[in-house]
């Protein structure tokens, strides 16, 4: 698993690549942390290259929903699968993230 | 090698003892035989020579005795008309003159009157004798011949019959060798009045004595009855003094001392007289009232000379004979002793070579069971050896919980295959110390072996590795016989065509993999099962193997099965190869070919693991990959929960997955021995709230909800199961 991050002005961008499985989800934490310093901006997930995710994963993208709920920012799913669309689906999770 | 030596040394010297004794045997065997022949041959020759000496004594005594009866009838015949004419002596002379003419044999004849008789003369002998062609008229009574004394006059008289005077050189008619036999006469008054004789020539004898031609140096000889030689002068000087030698040493001897008593009394033979260091054979006759001997006298040289000859051939001969035999047997001891010395240091290689090959043997594992700690596996193996020493092996051994097994087959036989054997078996080990590919193993193997590769042997040679967890093995083949794999059915198990290892350096082998599971098993052999043949020259075959395969048995009686099969086929044909057997029954993974099962520990780390064994289990469902993620997710979910909270943090633990492929439906089981908890008890989070509300946790079992069709809990002999089951 592989998290890729790249900011321009105010907009973050983070590539997930790879298994978001529980390990992963572990493994990518504090990159995700520190994500929350531009959680007032916009941050976009860029799902692409994504080709799974558990409900570890998903427990940190509503971490990473949440902070930026506090600080008015927004996180932008972009580019998923159709599998890991029916994950979001499951959770209700479409309601909660900005989907492109 | 001293001891060799040793043995060459003695062997040597029995060799040579027995050489020698034959040589003496042999010796012996024509000494006794030409000794033999020798004796008989000298007989036969001395009856031979006897023969002839007796035939020409018999023909010349007759031709002696026929002059002698003609002389003595000659006299005779005259006896009465010399009485006649007693009274008349003048008349006497005509007497003498009609004895010499009417007799050829006769050369001179006298009536010589006894002294007093006739008153007018004292003494009167008339002699009538041949001269030339003529006849003489001479007369005895003369001064210096004293007739009256003479043998031949006295003689007659004293014993009143003939007789034969001793031979005598007549001085005055010729100096020939002469005999006179005389008669003596009476008158009418019976008085002896006077003695008429005949004389003789006895130069004709010359015709049957000295050399005779019966053999060389034989020679006939007469001698008068005082032993004197009965000679002629005129006879040939070298002769004369050539019998006279002999005769002269013969005189000395005490055998003619002998000789001549027996020759008195009248008798014939012969007898063998020694004169210096020459035997001689004497023949001798009597001549009858002459009492004149004759003899016919060979040197023994003669008689023995030519067997003698051949003696002395025939004796070279047996000396080179046995002369020929004593080399040959030289050269047959020394060939022999160092073909000995070959054979025994063959035959001590040999016996070495068998032990190293016993030792190597005994470096394959030969215990069974090889691991009586464990379930999950069957194995035996055997090896039948030839004669010969052979080049089949097998071998196995369990690393990381991995079965690696081997069997091979040497081409070829005796020691070098052997040898070749040992090396493949201990390369084996080597390789596999570290290595898990069986492609990569054979190929370091094939590369080693061919580099080393000087007399084109090869390694047909079957390497598999059995994964012990999961029961995946992955094997390849190098040209031997494809194994037996017995699962629900018993087939050969698909191999492909590498080549035999050795052969070709830089080969690459391909690997070929098959699933096995529970109760399956493995058969591994050589050609020495499939073609041992029987007094037909049938073999026994790939099917007859698979006869004998069927029927639920361990490994054990399954080789000793086969065993008997194949003994009994082959029947009293000889075993011309090794014959290696290798049995494994997989008793691991005691999952159906629909069931899969992995075992966890309880680490997050872990959960990766899982991934794969979806896939696996997704992939012989043949579902889809949006189901197969969904359900990957939904064990995950279950799964992660174990691990995160069923064992008190920092204490180990584990969980087991078995997934079920029923009709219809995919069922799994995870099971762990932690803390009881019912997932299904916990409550459904809200997943329509805000963001803000949302809680953090609660979403997987949520997941495993919604997937799974059917989740259900329960708490059994100690352990947390949790059933999940998705319709398909």
């Amino acid at each position: 698993m592989e998290v890729i991050i790249s900011k321009e002005n105010k907009l973050v961008t983070a590539a997930l690549v790879g298994r978001l499985d529980t390990p992963a989800s572990q493994e990518i934490a504090p990159q995700i942390e520190s994500l929350k310093a531009d959680a007032a901006g916009t941050i976009v997930l860029d799902c692409s290259q994504l080709s799974y995710i558990s409900s570890s994963g998903l427990r940190i993208f509503l971490s990473l929903r949440k902070a930026a709920a506090e600080k008015g920012g927004k996180v932008i799913v972009r580019n998923i699968s159709n599998e890991i669309r029916s994950v979001f689906m499951m959770t209700g999770f479409l309601n909660l993230f900005e989907i492109q | 090698m001293k001891n060799v030596d040793n043995n060459r040394k003695s062997y040597l010297r029995r060799s040579t003892w027995a050489g020698l004794m034959l040589v003496l045997v042999a010796g012996l065997t024509l000494a006794a035989t030409s000794l033999i022949q020798y004796y008989y041959s000298k007989k036969g020759i001395v009856a031979e020579a006897t023969k002839r000496a007796e035939t020409q004594l018999e023909a010349t005594r007759y031709r002696v005795m026929d002059v002698i009866d003609q002389t003595e009838a000659a006299v005779r015949n005259s006896l009465w008309i010399a009485q006649w004419c007693l009274d008349v002596p003048d008349s006497l002379s005509r007497v003498c003159q009609r004895v010499v003419e009417g007799n050829p044999v006769v050369v001179g004849s006298t009536v010589a009157l006894v002294p007093g008789h006739s008153r007018r003369y004292p003494l009167y002998a008339p002699y009538v004798c041949r001269e030339a062609d003529t006849i003489a008229f001479k007369t005895l009574a003369t001064a210096d011949y004293d007739y009256p004394s003479q043998e031949w006059f006295v003689k007659p008289l004293e014993t009143g019959s003939g007789y034969w005077s001793e031979p005598y050189i007549d001085e005055g008619g010729g100096e020939i060798l002469m005999t006179t036999y005389s008669e003596p006469v009476s008158d009418r008054y019976g008085r002896q009045a006077a003695v008429i004789t005949g004389d003789i020539s006895l130069e004709w004898l010359a015709d049957f004595t000295g050399h005779i031609d019966i053999y060389p140096n034989a020679i006939c000889l007469m001698t008068s009855r005082t032993g004197h030689l009965m000679m002629s002068p005129e006879q040939d000087q070298a002769l004369q003094q050539s019998v006279a030698e002999g005769v002269d040493v013969f005189r000395e001897s005490e055998e003619f001392k002998q000789l001549q008593q027996a020759m008195l009394s009248g008798e014939s033979g012969n007898a063998v007289l020694t004169a210096g260091k020459i035997k001689r054979f004497t023949f001798y006759a009597p001549i009858e009232r002459t009492g004149w001997f004759m003899c016919i006298v060979i040197p023994e040289d003669d008689i023995f000379g030519s067997i003698r000859k051949t003696d002395r051939i025939v004796k070279l001969l047996q000396a080179l004979g046995l002369l020929m035999l004593i080399l040959i047997l030289q050269a047959l001891v020394r060939s022999q002793s160092k073909y000995r010395t070959l054979n025994k240091n063959k035959e001590k290689i040999e016996n070495e070579l068998h032990i190293a090959s016993s030792i190597q043997m005994s470096m394959i594992p030969q215990v069974f069971p090889p691991f009586p700690e464990r379930h999950d596996l069957d194995i035996a193996a055997d090896i039948v050896p030839a004669k010969e020493v052979g080049g089949d092996l097998y071998d196995y051994f369990i690393r990381d919980e991995k079965f690696f097994f081997c069997l091979g087959d040497v081409s070829g036989k005796g020691i070098p295959a052997s040898l070749v054997m040992a090396v493949t078996r201990s390369m084996f080990r080597t390789l596999s110390a570290h290595e898990d590919s069986p492609s990569v193993i054979l190929s370091n193997l094939n590369n080693s072996l061919a580099a080393a590769n000087e007399t084109d042997m090869f390694v047909t040679f079957f390497l598999g590795v059995l994964n012990l967890t999961d029961g995946h093995l992955t094997y390849c083949n190098a040209g031997h016989n494809p194994p037996m794999i017995l699962t629900d059915s018993i087939v050969t198990l698909p191999v492909e065509a590498n080549l035999p290892l050795g052969v070709l350096k830089g080969m690459d082998f391909v690997e070929q993999e098959v699933q096995m599971h529970y109760d399956d098993a493995l058969f591994l052999y050589t050609d020495g099962l499939s073609e041992a043949e029987n007094l037909a020259h049938e073999q026994f075959g790939v099917y007859r193997i698979e006869a004998a395969l069927h029927g639920r048995k361990n490994a054990f009686d399954h080789l000793k099965n086969m065993q008997k099969h194949v003994t009994d086929f082959v029947g009293n044909a000889p075993q011309s190869d090794d014959l290696t057997m290798l049995f494994l029954h997989y008793l691991g993974c005691e999952t159906t070919a629909s069931e899969h099962r992995i075992t966890l520990d309880n680490e997050v780390s872990q959960i990766s693991r899982l991934a794969s064994f979806m896939d696996d289990v997704c992939e012989n469902t043949g579902l889809d990959s949006g189901v197969a993620m969904n359900l990957n997710l939904a064990i995950e979910e279950a799964v992660t929960n174990v691990v995160l909270y069923a064992y008190p943090k920092g204490t180990h633990g584990t969980v087991d997955i078995t997934a079920v492929k029923n009709d219809g439906s995919l069922e799994f089981t995870i099971t762990d021995g932690g803390v009881p908890f019912d997932p299904t008890a916990a409550p459904e989070p809200d997943i329509s709230a805000s963001v803000e509300d949302r809680p953090i946790g609660g979403l997987g079992i949520h997941l495993v909800r919604t997937i799974m069709d059917k989740v259900s809990y329960e708490y059994k002999d100690g352990k947390n199961i949790l059933t999940l089951i998705k319709n398909l």
